[in-house]
Formats: C-alpha cells, sequence, structure tokens
C-alpha cells in the first residue's frame, strides 16, 4: 500500500524572526514535532470529507509577505487590530489602552510574557484532533495575546479583521491567544477577508482561557475568497460558572476547514455554539466541533444549521464528550441542513461518548428540502419562485443570524447572504 | 371574469374534478356547497395553480385569457387570490416581510412603485385592525403560533392588502366562533365591489348568513349537479344532500 503523503518539510519552515526568543523557540521545537506529520487522507476518519478538497502545493508553502502598507480601508467602529498576513498592522488598528486589559501582538511581547505565552499556546486543543491546525505554532510570524485581569470587562466588541493579502501564493498563519481572567468579560469577532486573486492558504487558530466567572463571546465570519483554502482551529476551556458563546458564520470556498473544541473544566461552566454555514458552486465547508465535558453540571447547547446549493458539499461533525465524573451535564446538539439542488452533498454526524451516568444529552440532525407547502402559499400571493425560496432559506438560517450580539456583523452577514442567494438558483 | 368549462382534474391519477362548468362575473358573490369530498377544495387548489394537481381537460378563461398557462405566481398578480383552509406556518418569514413582497410583487407587476417599509407598515397596521387582529401580529413568523382563528383573519387581511379581482375563499368559516366569523365576514364584505368576484368554498351555510350569495352551486363527486339562489343554500341547510341524491359523506370515506 502506498504510504500517506508526508507534508513537505517547506511548510515547516517560519521566515520571520522578529518573535521574542520563547517563541522562536516553541515554533522551531513545534516544527521539528511535526516533520514526520501525515497529511490527512480519505482513511483519516476526521478528514474523510475533506481531504479531497485539500491542495498543499509547493508554491502555498511560502510565508505570504506583509509589509505593513495599509490595505483598503475597513469600514470599522470601534475597537478594530487589523492583520495581514498574519502580521499585524499597528496604523491600521485602534484598540483601548485600559486598565486590566492588554492587547499586544506577539512581537511586542517582553520576555516574561513570551514564555508565558509560549507555555500556553495550544493547551486547549487536543492536537490529535486538529491536525493541519497545529501547523500554526510552528509557522506563525505575529499574533494577538489578550490578557483580562479579573473583573476587567472590553466595553465594546473588538474586531481582529485578518487580511489574507494573496497577491502572490503562500500561506498566512493568524494566532490569537485570549487569557480571560476571573469575571473578566470581552466579546471577539473574528473577520476573515482576502484580497488578491493567486492561490492562499490560511491556517488560524485561536485559544481562549476562561477563569472562573470570565464571560466571552467569540463571532467567527470567514468570508475568505474562492482563491483561498482555509484551515483553522478555535479551542476554549472553560473554568468554574465561565461562559463562552461562540457564533461561527461561513462561506464555502475549495477549502474550508474548523475545528472547534471547548472544555468544560469545573462545575457551572457552560457554553453555547451557534454555527451557520452555506455554500454555492462547488464549494466545501467542513465544520467540526468538539465538547468536552470534563465536570459536573456543566451545561452546553449547540446548535448548526447548513444550506448547501448547486453542486457544494457541507459537513457537520459534532462530538459530544461527557466525561465519567461529569455528572449532571446537560447537552444539547442540533444540526438542520437544507439542501437546495440535487447536485448538492451534506453530510452530518453526531457523535456522543457518555460515561457518566446521570446526565441529559439531546441530539438531532436532519438534511431537507424546501416545504413545497410553504413555497406554494408564498407564490400563490404573487411572490416569485426564486424570492419565496430564498426567503424561505433565509428563514432557516435567521434565528442564528439574530442571535448573533454585534449588529454590524449581522448586517455584513446579511449583505453577504444577499449575495449568495441573488447568485443561487434553488430548485425546487 | 372567470369562465370554467369542462374542467377536469386529477391528483396521483385520481381523478377529482370531472367536469366542472361555472361563469362568474364582476361584482357577483357565488358559493360552492357541497359534502366533504365532492371535489371543493381541489377546485380551489386548481384555480390558485397549485402543481400537485393535474389538470386533464377543460379551460378556465380569466378575462379571455387562458389562466392554466399561467404559473401560480403570475395568477396572483392578474387577481387571483386563494385564502387557504389550512394556512401555511413559516416560522422565519416575519408577517410583515411577507406581506410587504407580496404587496410590491404586485405593485410591480402593475407598473407601480414599491412601497417602502414605513408607508406599508402604516397600511399593514390599519388592515390589521380591521380584521381585528393586533398589528404585534405582524412581526411574528407567517401564521407561527397563531390560532385557528387568527390564521383566517390572516388570509382575509392578505385579501384585504392584496386587492384581488376574484377572491377564493376555501372553507373559510371552518374553525372559527361567531365572533370571529363575523369579523371574517365583515372583511369579505369589504372587499366586495363591481369589478371584484367572490368565491366562497364551503360546507356549511352559517357563512352565507353574513356574506349573501347571489349565486349557490352544489358540487358533488366532480360535478356542479345543481345550481340556484341563495335560497338553495337554506334548503340544503334543512334538508341535507341526501335529496340531490347524493350521500353526505364524512371525511375519512
Amino acid at each position: 500500500m502506498k504510504p500517506a503523503p508526508i507534508l513537505s518539510s517547506a511548510f515547516l519552515e517560519p521566515s520571520g524572526q522578529s518573535l521574542p526568543a520563547p517563541l522562536l523557540a516553541l515554533r522551531q521545537q513545534r516544527g521539528k514535532a511535526l516533520a514526520d506529520m501525515p497529511l490527512p487522507t480519505r482513511k483519516t476518519e476526521n478528514w474523510k470529507y475533506s481531504s479531497r478538497y485539500l491542495k498543499l502545493t509547493d508554491e502555498l508553502a511560502a510565508g505570504l509577505p506583509a509589509d505593513g502598507q495599509t490595505g483598503p480601508a475597513l469600514a470599522v467602529d470601534g475597537y478594530h487590530v487589523v492583520f495581514r498576513n498574519g502580521i499585524m498592522v499597528p496604523e491600521a488598528s485602534d484598540y483601548p489602552d485600559t486598565d486590566g486589559i492588554s492587547i499586544e501582538r506577539f512581537a511586542d511581547l517582553d520576555d516574561d510574557a513570551a514564555t508565558q505565552l509560549a507555555e500556553r499556546l495550544d493547551n486547549t486543543l487536543d492536537s490529535n484532533g486538529v491536525q493541519l491546525a497545529r501547523l500554526n505554532a510552528a509557522r506563525f510570524e505575529d499574533g494577538l495575546y489578550i490578557r483580562l485581569r479579573p473583573g476587567a470587562v472590553l466595553d465594546q466588541p473588538l474586531f481582529v479583521i485578518s487580511e489574507t493579502d494573496a497577491s502572490v501564493s503562500g500561506s498566512a498563519y493568524p494566532r490569537i491567544y485570549v487569557d480571560a481572567g476571573a469575571n473578566s468579560q470581552i466579546t471577539l469577532v473574528e473577520e476573515f477577508i482576502t484580497t488578491g486573486a493567486e492561490p492562499a492558504m490560511v491556517n488560524a487558530v485561536t485559544e481562549f482561557a476562561l477563569a472562573e466567572g470570565a464571560n466571552v463571546t467569540n463571532v467567527r465570519l470567514s468570508l475568505d475568497g474562492d482563491n483561498v483554502q482555509h484551515v483553522g482551529a478555535t479551542g476554549a476551556r472553560l473554568q468554574g460558572h465561565a461562559r463562552f458563546d461562540s457564533h461561527t458564520v461561513g462561506f464555502g470556498g475549495p477549502l474550508r476547514r474548523h475545528d472547534l473544541q471547548v472544555r468544560l473544566e469545573a462545575s457551572g461552566a457552560e457554553c453555547r455554539l451557534n454555527g451557520v454555514v452555506v455554500t454555492q458552486h462547488k464549494q466545501h465547508y467542513d465544520n467540526h466541533t468538539t465538547i468536552e465535558h470534563i465536570a459536573p453540571h456543566c451545561n452546553s447547547e449547540e446548535t448548526y444549521r447548513n444550506i448547501a446549493a448547486d453542486e457544494s458539499h457541507a459537513i457537520f461533525n459534532g462530538r459530544i464528550h461527557i466525561h465519567q465524573d461529569a455528572q449532571k451535564s446537560n447537552a444539547n446538539m442540533s444540526n438542520k441542513n437544507l439542501l437546495l439542488s440535487t447536485g448538492a452533498e451534506i453530510d452530518t454526524k453526531p457523535e456522543l461518548e457518555i460515561y457518566a451516568d446521570d446526565v441529559k444529552c439531546a441530539h438531532g440532525a436532519t438534511v431537507g428540502q424546501l416545504n413545497e407547502e410553504s413555497v406554494f402559499y408564498l407564490i400563490s400571493r404573487g411572490i416569485g419562485r426564486q424570492e419565496a425560496r430564498t426567503l424561505l432559506s433565509m428563514a432557516f438560517i435567521n434565528e442564528l443570524i439574530e442571535q448573533i450580539p454585534v449588529p454590524a456583523v449581522r448586517g455584513t452577514v446579511q449583505l453577504r447572504l444577499n449575495r449568495f442567494f441573488e447568485q443561487t438558483v434553488v430548485e425546487a | 371574469m372567470l369562465s370554467i368549462k369542462n374542467l377536469h382534474a386529477s391528483v396521483e391519477g385520481k381523478e377529482i374534478l370531472k367536469g366542472i362548468n361555472l361563469e362568474i362575473k364582476a361584482g357577483e358573490v357565488h358559493a360552492i356547497m357541497g359534502p366533504n369530498g365532492s371535489g371543493k377544495s381541489t377546485l380551489s387548489q386548481v384555480l390558485a395553480g397549485n402543481e400537485a394537481f393535474e389538470v386533464t381537460e377543460g379551460e378556465v378563461l380569466m378575462d379571455n385569457r387562458n389562466l392554466l398557462e399561467l404559473a401560480t405566481e403570475e395568477r396572483a398578480r392578474e387577481g387571483i387570490f386563494l385564502a387557504f383552509q389550512y394556512p401555511v406556518e413559516i416560522p422565519g418569514v416575519s408577517n410583515m416581510q411577507f406581506l410587504r413582497t407580496a404587496v410590491n410583487a404586485l405593485r410591480t407587476h402593475r407598473g407601480e412603485e414599491e412601497m417602502n417599509a414605513a408607508e406599508f407598515m402604516k397600511l399593514a397596521r390599519e388592515t390589521s385592525r380591521q380584521v381585528d387582529l393586533d398589528p404585534g401580529f405582524l412581526k411574528r413568523g407567517v401564521n407561527e403560533g397563531f390560532s385557528g382563528g387568527e390564521k383566517k383573519r390572516n388570509e382575509i387581511m392578505q385579501a384585504l392588502l392584496l386587492q384581488p379581482r376574484l377572491a377564493i375563499l376555501d372553507e373559510t368559516d371552518s374553525g372559527l366562533d361567531i365572533d370571529a366569523l363575523k369579523v371574517v365576514a365583515d372583511g369579505v364584505n369589504a372587499l366586495k365591489s363591481r369589478d371584484r368576484a367572490v368565491l366562497m368554498v364551503t360546507h356549511y351555510q352559517r357563512l352565507l348568513n353574513h356574506i349573501v350569495p347571489d349565486f349557490v352551486h352544489v358540487l358533488a363527486n366532480g360535478q356542479i349537479i345543481k345550481s340556484g339562489g341563495r335560497e338553495l343554500a337554506l334548503e340544503l341547510e334543512e334538508r341535507g344532500y341526501g335529496w340531490l341524491g347524493v350521500k353526505d359523506e364524512v371525511a375519512t370515506s
């Protein structure tokens, strides 16, 4: 049998050297550790639907350059940090210097902070589960380290705009680590956008460590271009009574793979994970989520909706793992899917592993098409067929869009969805 | 206005309408009565353009245009309106958004400017009061969680907003208490005009106490077997359908 292809060593070569020594050391160590990492293939269980979309060509092995120039003006009101090709652009950023909240790029960290961060990077993620996202720790060139002291509250959402400037081919490795002290609060909005049309890859990793009672909301909006493959991961670990809210909105592309891993590590921790994905043409999107119920009395709520049009392919894999000690866990997972054409494909896979005996755990997954009675009702009022089907498709995801707590994001999403449906012929 | 000639229609290969003939002129109110399973609802659905039904023979002319050649949405734009017996619940689409989209689709078809949100809101609120629906319903999903009576009033509200040329009411009286029945009847009476026709499909004649028909037709086994004035409805109430040689089958048969 032919051996699985090994990742080209070029993918493990970082370029920039502007990082503090502890982070450079970490990067080097991770690069060595990954030298033998095989690429995921069809036989890799958690990549079986997606490996065929992954195209790791030699030209993608180069790091994308970031010369610090300011790209197109971004209309963001409020706090924002702009990264281009994984490197911060300070002159395009505007964020507070508040007592109790430190927002720093990796390149600016002093040795103590860099040492602290090096010890933490990847500590929210299950390294066996995320595969390609592990590359990030060997290749990042910069990043954002956010620390909230106990009780600190960021009074507005912080937008982190990750722009991939693909005027040449290559890869970018954006990275964020958020240390949220006890009872602190932050809303972090991540937007991934693309300029330039050459083939590129984004490998983005964002992590959150929530101390007792911390409250973190993370909105992740994937608007990468059709020339961009995006792999990445988000990890969160929660101490007692911490709360993590995640809202993922994704538009398909040649490859979209995101792993979201949440660990409920002490009593009273809770998370809500919402996700909306729409795909069209021959696009792909694969969301893998894992919720680890490690301690007793934790709650998780998860709702994901996929809409696949044309010949596109959407995947949802939701794992809930309730450990033996996690008595009185409460876990709900729902994944509903809408196929807008007979050529589209949706794969949904709930995975429940339960080792505690006193838990409430519910899950449901459906794949369906638009209800023809509803279509008839709308068109019998004079509404055009295409518009009727768009209204009904939007109805399928509206509830989740409305729950996004940042109005500016809802507006952006609505505009993108309008464009999506203008380009999509919805079959009966 | 509407001329139905020898209309035959089937669903899943089973013939339900077996040669319907009916002439409706502008300004008239017609009632079609008949036992369950006689084809009343099928006739409504076929006129509105439900593609689940196949027309196998005959023609339907609306103002001398072949209605059967028009798609469902085109019929609506030409002025056909069906008040559904069982209005569909559509969570996630607000009633307001639905109504405004429909009204603007018709306005665009007539070459008129679309109504903006504020103008439409004002109109919709007034109309909702006319059918005794709290304007709060406009914000809810289409028919979502509405009671049976609320759904029927929402149908009449749509008719009032869309101002059709032919309003077809399919069992609009079923499931209504007497107060709701009056509200619905008032709404329908407000629709009546010289250049609009109303076709009521009903099992019972009680609605006809409130909306007085010019003509009453008895539909049985897919054909109109008797036509008359409103006194025919009273006679049916008194004597049932048996004297016409028709068994009043129950819905389960």
